[in-house]
């Protein structure tokens, strides 16, 4: 099996416990929140199901910008598309947005913001770690 | 720095280092001994090599076998990597569960594009700094 292959599947199935606990959370901030806040045993268990495939593509993705042969902009675009992907299905599977191609636009507007946003942060932050390590090799 | 040798068939072999500081010169010597004390075996077609320490980039392992890359070859070894990584002098630090990298070789560290911290070897090899071995490597390079 390729190396990154086994190192996505590894890193998914590390991280992938991660949704459910995190839509346990959600569906808890709602009970609190709404008075008749009800859902189904199906509902619950599709819920489960979707967020851990969706933590596990999560983490795996990661994997993409290691692979050393693939350009920055191919690794970008492939790791933005597979996680926008998940994301969509997700939320269109579990009817927490309508399958309609306006919710959908709105989805993708928010979706690359969101990305930006948190690119932009992570990548300052590792950015000057890299700067304070490459003062200490100099 | 003093340098004291002292000839004396009775007693067992020792270095002693008094410094204040871990220095470039400290570092080199404690390599020099660990190098005399660990005789590191690789092999490239089939042939043996006595290896270097200084002269290696990186320890990684891929398809559960362990490999040393230096400059120029890469030489397959007969450790297990956690065995290595109780023997190797400090300048060596594990960076991530299948990599352990000699500071020294290190060209730079920079930023990939999902905020994996990347280590840039003088062999012009790739490596990342894995989130749970950040502190250590941190730790080493004085931070």
């Amino acid at each position: 099996m390729n190396k990154y292959v086994k190192e996505f599947l590894h890193r998914g199935l590390i991280f992938g416990g991660f949704g459910p606990v995190i839509l346990g959370i959600i569906y808890w901030i709602l009970s609190v929140r709404i008075a008749d806040f009800e859902i189904g045993g199906f509902d619950i268990f599709l819920g489960i199901a979707s967020t851990y495939l969706l933590a596990f593509v999560h983490a795996g993705v990661s994997v993409f910008n290691q692979i050393e042969h693939w350009s920055l902009p191919k690794s970008t675009l492939l790791h933005f598309l597979t996680l926008f992907v998940a994301y969509s299905l997700c939320y269109i599977g579990n009817t927490w947005i309508p399958f309609d191609p306006k919710v959908i636009a709105v989805f993708f507007a928010i979706f690359v913001a969101v990305y930006f946003v948190v690119w932009i942060t992570v990548y300052i932050s590792v950015k000057s770690t890299s700067k304070k390590f490459n003062a200490k090799i100099k | 720095m003093k340098l004291k040798l002292l000839i004396d068939k009775n007693r067992d072999e020792e270095i002693l280092i008094y410094a204040h500081e871990k220095t470039a010169l400290v570092e080199t010597i404690e390599q020099l001994v660990l190098q005399d004390n660990f005789e590191l075996i690789g092999y490239a077609d089939k042939e043996a090599v006595r290896l270097n320490l200084s002269e290696i980039c990186s320890f990684t392992v891929e398809d559960n076998k362990v490999f040393a890359a230096t400059l120029k070859e890469r030489y397959k070894l007969k450790y297990r990597l956690w065995q290595l990584e109780e023997k190797l002098p400090e300048s060596f630090v594990k960076i991530n569960q299948s990599c352990i990298a000699n500071i020294r070789m290190i060209d730079r560290f920079d930023t990939s594009i999902s905020g994996s911290l990347l280590v840039k070897f003088k062999n012009g090899s790739t490596d990342y700094v894995s989130r749970r071995q950040l502190k250590t490597v941190k730790e080493r390079l004085g931070l």
